[in-house]
């Protein structure tokens, strides 16, 4: 019985001109928006291999380590494929990053390369997401709007319920079979756009991609259920269809049009407390610039020890280059450090003979500089949370209310465009400064004539520590994909009861 | 007859629950969006100000050295806030709102390098990790929740009386078939003015109440078209349910060919295309503009080296030596190419943007949204504009620097060379002072176009829906 009930409304899903209009609009959609994808990261992956190559070729242009390390050591981030599905924060956020080795490097140092046209960004990009969120949460409602309340107008409903039935059995059986036919679009447009994906010769996707997109996909079916479930529960409230329609469409405008830009629009005037902000920033750029101007007192107190006199950049040396000794601060993200980058090509006689003593001075410098960095490191970290991260997590808790900011954080962390995994990067950037730190704090090329001077022997960057960046594995991907999954299927069973509450207490 | 008809529409939406849903739905949006404007928009005068004041006061400290203040030049041109800023924000969070006087590139002893104009580029949300949020304004209000009430009041005027049967009773009588046609269309333009037009009402009742905001007579003007604007856009979605409602049997299928109609080409189509259209041009990236500049300082510099050695000395000089003249000429000529550099980039930018922007005009909701921009003196076209008031200061400025010089009867009159220079004090009050204006008539003009294409739409889609339903046979 359970399986006619099935095959019966299968049928009725299917040869309907909904389903083929829907089906139609949705891989015209998804095909044309792909290619414009496809060619969007090619250029983007371009972008990306020509800021590689430009950036180390600065780095080998320079002829002595402090200027390269002060100056040329620039790091990008690669775009991510899965963009496409998603393209979350990975177009936004910073995607190069320079690192002097006295400052912890964060998010909010990233610079961006690339853009070659920043006045075509006031048109919005859509993604494969996009598409799914507003076609087919449409196309759900439109085939529940009816589901109950058509057969009820109808009288059919009295006719099925005649027979020996379960209420329950009723309802899932609809549910299944209309679950079964919004599949249809979904996989077959999923797999026009890997089609079409396979045909770039830029893009290779991985095992663990293809699984992430197999996490896509699951999103988008409970993301699909949701719907389906609001229109079955107003199709059974209201038994008419076209009251059913009216409010089911007006509850779709509401969830998609207006909730998300709504809500984000009031958070962002109401959440804003300038004046904490401000203090908070002040106070934190306050306790930096203290533990600087100790430095500054310390390096001013070595120069004034040492057996030379005169306190200036390039220690009297007065060679043949270039000489730069400054603090860089900025309030707004908190940087501050000691900017500090000698290149000399040749010194005179005179020079010569202070060499010895500017050895010394780098070798008490940079040590200090390193140190002086990870002191402050804390101290910015936090702030930097309090200032830009919070008022980010309570905007998605306040999106995570509706079912499209499920999805969509869902989504995002499976194709790791979420900010989690964009951090990611950036702790990878980290870690590989640890790294550089700890290689100069070994061979102390700090303390060497070729640190300021190539006129004798010139910086070997091959012995720098390589960096490379892997995404975070599918694990991760999923790990953060979770939650907001949690809440889509909590939401889905939530929508069930409830019209299993409606239906076995409606009369017929 | 057709008023009589009109009437029983509104008063059958008037008791319906759509009617009752979009008064709720367009009242919350419009006070949301009163209530952010009004938060938001002192700080972006105060912004405006202070900047201005800035660029004021450094002007007025270069006064007291003509060859200062022509090499300095003008400073920073800021764009003025629009009041009107409620009604379509207009992508100004990726329009930059200034233009900058740059003139680090090279310096010597005795020289240094001209201001030239140079139009940064802004990355907005560079830090910023929020979510992605469209702005509820207007142009946003029309475009999108209008465009898609229009169609649900309109969807089953046709097919649903069919269905119901009261089509052939309304038949039966003596009524033309024109007559019920317009009747409906009335009926529900006026069941949608009502909301409509409470919600502006309501918003505009809370911006008045505020003491920060004062609108101009003019500005009411531009609010006045912007409305009838918005309602000659809602009568082209009237026009197409009619149509659909007209030619579908059933209002059921009615309703899904639409909101599908609805979604492409409100939904997708402008940014689809707009994508599509910005891979046919590719504008100078930042890596070849940084290569032209140097390509071009190089082509100026070596000449003069090998002419005049490699340094520019500064050396005192009482008369004009062809030396002076070669080194005037090299500053100048330098600030006037790297300028054209930047300013062709600007032009390829702009090009590609203008292309975009018309092919996405095959979407209606590109054109509403563009003409709100228009009339409210936001986004693209005012960007476009503000860019001509800066280049016509520009010149104005460097005529005034010119003029100022030849006053004094000391000079050199090389430009460009400090001993070539007046070097007397400007008065400060007579340095030409930027100010930043629109106007309407010249929005009006570019607007034309697109209000044309606008009501095109709608005579088509009229029309159609009168054939549609001459067509109608009552089975």
């Amino acid at each position: 019985m359970f399986t006619t009930l099935i095959r019966r409304e299968l049928l009725d899903n299917l040869m309907t001109f909904r389903f083929a209009a829907a089906l139609f609009i949705m891989l015209l959609l998804v095909v044309a928006n792909t290619a414009v994808l496809i060619k969007d990261y090619e250029r983007r992956l371009a972008d990306y291999n020509t800021a590689v190559k430009t950036h180390q070729e600065k780095l080998r242009e320079k002829k002595n380590y402090m200027a390269g390390l002060a100056e040329a050591v620039v790091l990008d981030r690669p775009p991510n494929p899965l963009s496409i599905f998603n393209v979350g924060l990975d177009k936004r956020l910073g995607n190069q990053i320079w690192i002097p080795y006295d400052l912890v490097p964060t998010l909010w140092d990233a610079g961006m390369h690339g853009a070659d046209n920043p006045l075509f960004n006031i048109f919005t990009s859509i993604d494969i997401v996009f598409i799914f969120e507003v076609v087919l949460s449409l196309m759900a409602l439109i085939f529940a709007y009816d589901a109950i309340a058509g057969e009820h107008e109808r009288g059919t409903l009295r006719l099925v319920l005649t027979n020996s039935i379960r209420r329950g059995h009723i309802l899932l059986a609809k549910y299944l079979s209309a679950m079964i036919c919004l599949l249809v679009p979904l996989v077959m447009s999923l797999l026009l756009a890997l089609m079409l994906l396979t045909t770039s010769t830029a893009i290779a996707l991985s095992a663990d991609d293809f699984l992430r997109i197999g996490g896509i996909v699951l999103s988008s079916l409970a993301y699909l259920s949701v719907f389906y479930l609001i229109g079955m529960l107003i199709s059974a409230a209201t038994r008419r269809t076209s009251t059913a329609l009216m409010l089911a469409m007006f509850v779709w405008a509401f969830l998609l049009l207006i909730y998300p830009n709504m809500i984000l629009t009031v958070a962002e005037t109401a959440a804003e407390l300038p004046q904490d902000a401000q203090a908070r920033r002040a106070s934190a750029f306050n306790q930096i610039e203290q533990l600087w101007e100790e430095f500054d007192r310390q390096r001013l107190k070595f120069l004034r020890n040492d057996p030379v006199p005169g306190e200036e950049p390039d220690l009297g040396i007065h060679g043949l280059g270039a000489v730069m000794a400054d603090f860089e601060r900025y309030q707004t993200t908190l940087r501050y450090h000691y900017y500090t980058s000698i290149a000399f090509r040749e010194v005179g006689p005179r020079g010569e003979t202070l060499v010895p003593h500017a050895k010394n001075y780098f070798g008490f410098l940079t040590p200090l500089m390193i140190k002086t960095a990870e002191k402050t490191w804390p101290i910015r970290e936090s702030a930097l949370k309090d200032i830009y991260v919070q008022q980010a997590e309570a905007d998605r808790m306040w999106l995570n209310l509706s079912p499209i900011g499920m999805y969509d954080a869902a989504t995002q962390a499976w194709t790791g465009t979420d900010w989690e995994s964009i951090q990611d990067f950036f702790e990878a950037v980290r870690q590989w400064r640890l790294t550089l730190v700890d290689y100069l704090l070994d061979t102390e090329v700090f303390a060497s004539r070729e640190w300021f001077l190539s006129d004798k022997e010139e910086a070997d960057w091959s012995t720098l520590p390589p960096f490379s960046y892997q995404r975070s594995g599918v694990a991760i991907n999923a790990k953060r994909a979770l939650p907001h999954l949690f809440l889509l299927v909590l939401t889905n069973l939530v929508l069930f009861m409830a019209i299993f509450l409606v239906f076995v207490r409606s009369e017929v | 007859m057709v008023w009589h008809i009109a009437k029983r529409e509104l008063y059958e939406h008037l008791n319906s629950l759509r009617f009752g849903l979009t008064t709720l739905l367009l009242l919350a949006l419009m006070l949301t969006n009163a209530v952010v404007y009004l938060r938001e928009h002192p700080k972006r005068v105060q912004k405006y100000h202070d900047a201005v004041t800035n660029a004021r006061n450094a002007l007025t400290a270069q006064a007291d050295n003509l060859y200062v203040l022509a090499q300095k030049g003008p400073g920073a041109f800021y764009k003025k806030p629009s009041p009107l800023q409620f009604c379509a924000e207009g992508g100004e969070a990726f329009i930059p709102d200034v233009v900058n006087t740059n003139s680090w590139q090279w310096r010597t002893d005795a020289l240094k390098s001209f201001w030239r104009l140079s139009y940064p580029s802004i990355t907005p949300n560079l830090g910023n990790i929020r979510p992605d949020v469209t702005k509820v304004d207007w142009g946003f209000i029309v475009g999108y929740v209008l465009s898609l009430i229009a169609l649900l009041f309109t969807f089953d005027a046709i097919a649903g009386e069919r269905e119901s049967g009261t089509l052939r009773l309304m038949l039966a009588n003596a009524v033309p078939r024109h007559a019920v046609l317009l009747g409906k269309f009335l009926g529900a333009f006026l069941s949608i003015l009502i909301p409509f037009s409470i919600a502006v009402l309501m918003n505009l009742l809370v911006l008045s109440t505020s003491r920060s905001v004062h609108l101009t007579a003019g500005e009411w003007e531009r609010l006045g078209i912007i409305f009838l604007i918005a309602l000659l856009y809602t009568s082209i979605f009237l026009a197409l349910g009619l149509l659909v409602s007209a030619r579908v049997q059933r209002s059921a299928v009615s309703l899904v060919i639409l909101l599908l109609a609805w979604v492409t080409f409100v939904v997708f189509m402008p940014s689809t295309l707009a994508s599509i259209a910005g891979g046919f041009s590719a504008p100078m990236s930042t890596a070849e503009l940084r290569e032209r500049r140097s390509q071009l300082r190089e082509a100026l510099e070596e000449p003069f080296e090998e002419r005049y050695g490699r340094r520019f000395l500064s050396e005192k000089q009482t008369e004009v030596s062809p030396k002076m003249q070669a080194q005037g000429d090299y500053v100048m000529k330098d600030a006037q190419q790297q300028e054209r550099l930047n300013q062709e980039r600007l032009t390829e930018q702009i090009a590609q943007v203008q292309g975009a922007r018309n092919v996405t005009r095959i979407s209606p909701v590109a054109i509403v949204q563009h003409l709100i921009e228009a009339f409210a003196g936001t986004g693209f076209e005012r960007h476009l504009q503000f860019l001509e008031n800066v280049h016509a200061h520009a010149r104005q400025f460097r005529e005034f620097v010119i003029e100022e010089d030849r006053r004094d009867s000391e000079s050199l009159h090389v430009i460009g060379v400090p001993t070539g220079m007046s070097q007397k004090r400007v008065e400060p009050g007579a340095i030409p002072r930027f100010e930043d204006t629109l106007s309407l008539r010249r929005d009006f003009n570019t607007a034309a176009m697109e209000l044309l294409v606008l009501v095109l739409f709608f005579i088509v889609l009229m029309s159609g829906a009168y054939l549609a339903f001459v067509r109608v046979e009552i089975g």
